[in-house]
């Protein structure tokens, strides 16, 4: 588990104001999407204002992780703060970074309440893609100025004209306005930072008012708990005081508070219009919830709390359990871990008939669950088997509503009024010329289509109203699969709709596996239960009997299979007396057999349930 | 106690590609010396084996009848010195149908090599290329009546089934022009494919296909048929005989009497123990001439090892396993679904079950 080490105050005093007054004070962002540059840009911001010394300088600084580093993106918020003298004035500029995928929308937004303006970072190569764009439409819904960039112009295929005229009608401004830079060669990078200092407004707030801090992101220290950063919106926030958070109640002393400079740096106060840490002083970080406002302890705490709260909640489902030998107990270990910093995963114990004991976890999307799959595997040492990642079922019974998480609790049909599902807001940027091939793939995953914007007479911007079950369902693969990569994809949960959902369940010789129960649409469910048994006929070795495999909705049987039964395994030859060499053989069969998972008579292997459970997107490509 | 002696030649005029056994091809300046070797080795060897009488010699390879008659003469002579050879031990040699002739055959039979097992592998032409075996299907007709002009009364041949492009039908013209020569003797073998050989190599490769498991089946059961009728008794998984002439020596290998193995790579067993040579022929010529046994390994059977290898050759010689050794539990799946048969409390395979060995040996070892 990474932990990020707070540099100890006497090794590197901070060398800035120690406390700025708001009008020098300039908080922004940059909105970029994947691979647009924007770590490159921040190292050159670093730079710029010699906030990292030169011999210190290595590329995409701020993307600590090693998970991100390889990645090419940004998981953890992180907020900067650079020391930057214009037209005679020291100013400080806080950069605070943005988590750049669709997992994070809560957490997008909460950055961006943290700004008062926004840089949107554009490969001139590229142009926009849905992501940026979705987060533009936060941005600039939260009242954020946007200074638009367009980066890597250095690259021999920009086409900076049409770009920056593209940029300019996204964002409603004249093309001069936009900017443009190389965040590899520096060039324009001054000239941009000269512009966000004009540009951005500074922070308004009352130093005098009651304290009121909002939380960003968090992470964990340690040796330090809980470290919360902050955007001070009024008051001050004074190392050492008694602090409330308004949302959980939790009371605490602030430990410390300081500034990254980019590294930690305690200071004796932050006020009004700052950006920067605060060590919390406790020790879980389900109580330093991001959104959440903290206020002065006692009679001196604010009222209101800051607008915008959410309790995180986990869209993407799916089931983990130890591999053939795995303990279940290093995995609870081992996501009790990572939940310490990890507010957003959340975990309950199940039990699998096929797979054991495991837990069933809930994700923000799918590439959280990615990533806490990754980590389990790399930080902790566990193989693991991952059912197919599901969405949160509400099963409508009279007044009551039964919350579904796993498919295999799905209730029978019959017991229940209606089901309701999670549908998105999808916003999908694609080249023009495959508009047809992405009304195509929306139309198949019930998309609803909604309004279409020509961003040039290339590039449409298309929305679609889509059950939030077929996007986890590989539509982010099949869309790059079937624009060549060019297409990008946004979304945003829209709420819950009544849907014609059924359980499709899969038998092995008669006997239900609940590992490879599914809940889809009834249109499909034929389909996909045709599918996996397909699928499992390939993957399920020979017994020695035939062995049936059927999918089935209720008591219907929907599609079925046969592996025949296995005619021969016998060493042909057994002469010439090495004979130690045949028990070999047969030990090593004999351990082969241990390592399956025995489902009633049928011996599966353990590559069989991860192959079959796997989206494949062969497998739905030769539909 | 009983025992055999197994003598193993690793030479061969060619490798065919589907081999692994200890055979090199292009090694034949080592023969003298080689033949010197295993003189030597059985007198260093002797010793230890003096009580055992030895009731078969097995020359097997390789390729044997590469080797000179006076060579192969000397070589018995020097068992029959050293050891306990019964007088009526069962003396077995391989050949190779274009490694012999009548004159040759003579000779052997004179030297008191009685039991002659040739490798005919095939009688269709295209399988014996897919074999990469040299001789044609003509030179095995020969050579069998070769033998039997030379008064050879017990005679093995050696077939495999399932190589590439082989169909079933094919396969029943194998066994009818087998069954027409009228061996004493038939072993038919589920071609294996091993992956340290070329054609593994070529199979791992998507070159060569490899071999269908249920047509091999089909085939098995076929050969079954075939046999039976003809009058082959079935007495191992791969092995049929005429009543009387069951392998006496392949036989001490699956009921784990002692054997003593000489040569490059050969494997001996007696108490518990499996010891075996050292497989490059110069590394044994070096140890044997500097006086030394050419031991290159061995192991110690644990008591676990030893049952699982007494119910599996068992299982394979259709002498079958006590029931009482056997969890009910265990077996009762296997006797109702056909695969064992219940013979007044001995668990036998059926020719089904045969098939399925492997998963029978694993689910009644548990």
């Amino acid at each position: 588990m990474y932990q990020r080490p707070l540099v100890a105050p006497a090794t590197r005093p901070y060398d800035g104001p120690a406390v700025t007054e708001p009008m020098h004070i300039r908080n922004f962002c940059i909105i970029a999407h994947i691979d647009h540059g924007k770590s490159t840009l921040a190292d050159r911001l670093l730079e710029l204002t010699h906030t990292v010394a030169d011999r210190d300088m290595r590329a995409q600084y701020l993307d600590k992780m090693d998970l991100e580093r390889e990645r090419g993106i940004t998981i953890k918020a992180q907020a900067v703060r650079l020391a930057y003298r214009f037209e005679g004035e020291n100013h400080e500029l806080n950069l605070i970074d943005t988590p750049g995928h669709v997992d994070f929308t809560y957490e997008v937004s909460r950055s961006l309440a943290a700004c008062e303006g926004a840089v949107l970072l554009v490969d001139a190569a590229q142009g926009i893609e849905a992501q940026t764009l979705a987060n533009f439409h936060l941005a600039r819904d939260a009242g954020l100025i946007i200074v638009p960039v367009l980066n890597k112009i250095d690259l021999p295929q920009a086409d900076v004209d049409e770009t920056r005229r593209e940029l300019a009608e996204v964002v409603g401004c004249s093309p001069e306005d936009v900017m443009a830079v190389s965040g590899k060669t520096g060039e324009g990078v001054e000239a941009l930072v000269d512009e966000i200092v004009r540009r951005v407004p500074s922070p308004s707030g009352d130093r005098n008012a009651p304290l009121r801090a909002l939380i960003f992101d968090s992470s964990f220290d340690a040796y330090r708990g809980v470290i919360a950063y902050v955007r001070l919106v009024d008051g001050v926030l004074a190392s050492r005081a008694k602090v409330r958070s308004m949302a959980t109640g939790l009371e605490s002393e602030a430990e410390e508070a300081g500034v990254f400079a980019p590294e930690a740096t305690p200071v004796p106060k932050l006020e009004a219009g700052e950006v920067g840490y605060l060590v919390t002083g406790l020790k879980d970080v389900h109580q330093v919830k991001v959104g959440d406002t903290i206020t002065s302890a006692g009679k001196q705490g604010a009222r209101e709390p800051l607008p915008g709260y959410r309790e995180p909640r986990p869209m993407v489902w799916s089931g983990l359990f130890p591999s053939e030998g795995g303990d279940y107990s290093e995995l609870r270990d081992a996501l009790d871990r990572l939940k310490l910093n990890d507010a957003a995963l959340v975990f309950e114990p199940e039990t699998s008939r096929a797979l054991g004991f495991g837990f069933r976890c809930g994700f923000l999307g799918l590439l959280h669950m990615d990533i806490v799959k990754e980590r389990l595997e790399r930080e902790f040492g566990l193989e693991l088997i991952a059912t197919a990642p599901n969405v949160e079922f509400h099963v409508i019974r009279g007044d009551e509503t039964i919350v579904v998480h796993n498919p295999s609790e799905m209730p029978v049909p019959g017991t229940y009024d209606h089901v309701e599902e999670p549908i998105v807001y999808a916003t999908i940027i694609t080249p023009s010329a495959y508009l047809g091939a992405v009304f195509e793939l929306a139309q198949s995953r019930r998309g609803e289509l909604g309004d279409m914007n020509y961003l040039s007479p290339e590039r449409v911007e298309v929305h679609y109203t889509l059950p939030l079950a077929e996007i986890i369902f590989d539509f982010f693969d099949q869309l790059k699969s079937r624009t060549r990569g060019y297409a990008s994809l946004d979304y945003e949960p829209l709420g819950y709709v009544p849907s014609e959902l059924v359980r499709v369940d899969v038998l092995l010789h008669g006997e239900p596996v609940d590992a490879f129960s599914s809940v889809v649409h009834r249109g499909k469910a034929p389909q996909y239960g045709r599918q996996m048994v397909e699928r499992l006929r390939e993957l399920i070795p020979r017994q020695l009997f035939d062995v049936a495999i059927q999918a089935s909705i209720g008591s219907r049987i929907v599609a079925r299979e046969t592996v025949k039964a296995k005619r021969k395994d016998v060493l042909a030859k057994c002469y010439g007396g090495d004979i130690t060499r045949k028990r070999k053989l047969l030990e090593q069969q004999k351990k082969g057999k241990e390592r399956m998972r025995r489902v009633g008579r049928v011996d599966v292997p353990q590559e069989a349930f991860i192959a079959a459970l796997r989206v494949d997107q062969k497998a739905e490509a030769k539909k | 106690m009983t025992a055999g002696v197994y003598v193993h030649v690793p030479f061969c005029l060619t490798r065919c590609g589907y081999c692994d056994f200890n055979a090199y091809a292009g090694l034949d300046h080592l023969a003298s010396r080689y033949v010197s070797a295993l003189l030597r080795e059985a007198e260093l060897a002797a010793p230890a084996w003096s009580s055992e009488e030895v009731v078969s010699v097995f020359l097997g390879g390789g390729t044997p009848t590469t080797l000179e008659v006076a060579d192969l003469k000397a070589l018995l002579a020097r068992l029959r010195q050293a050891y306990a050879v019964a007088p009526n031990a069962e003396v077995t040699i391989e050949a190779n149908p274009d490694t012999v002739d009548r004159p040759k055959l003579e000779g052997l039979l004179e030297g008191g090599f009685a039991r002659l097992s040739m490798g005919a592998q095939s009688f269709d032409i295209a399988v014996l290329a897919a074999l990469e075996r040299l001789h044609d299907p003509a030179s095995v007709r020969r050579a069998m009546s070769d033998a039997r002009a030379a008064g050879y009364t017990n005679v093995n041949l050696d077939l495999i089934y399932g190589a590439e492009g082989e169909t079933l039908d094919a396969w029943e013209r194998t066994l009818r022009e087998t069954v027409d020569l009228a061996p004493e003797h038939i072993s038919a073998y589920a071609l294996t494919i091993e992956p340290s050989t070329p054609l593994g190599r070529k199979v791992q490769q998507g070159v060569v296909p490899a071999p269908d498991p249920d047509l091999q089946a089909d085939m098995f059961e076929l050969a079954c048929e075939v046999l039976s009728e003809a009058g082959y008794q079935h007495y191992e998984v791969s092995n049929w005989a005429k009543p009387g002439f069951a392998c006496a020596h392949n036989l001490g290998y699956w009921e784990r009497r002692p054997y003593l193995g000489l040569g490059a790579g050969a494997h001996s067993y007696r108490d518990d123990r499996r010891w075996w040579n050292v497989r490059p022929p110069e590394m044994y010529l070096e140890l044997v001439e500097a006086g030394r046994l050419p031991v290159g390994g061995e192991e110690r059977l644990e008591p676990n090892d030893a049952y699982l290898e007494e119910v599996f050759l068992r299982l394979r010689i259709l002498e079958g396993v006590p029931a009482s050794w056997v969890e009910p539990d265990r077996a009762a799946p296997f006797v109702e679904s056909g695969l064992l048969r219940d013979d007044d409390g001995s668990l036998v395979p059926t020719e089904r079950g045969m098939l399925v060995l492997n998963e029978l040996v694993l689910a009644l070892t548990g």
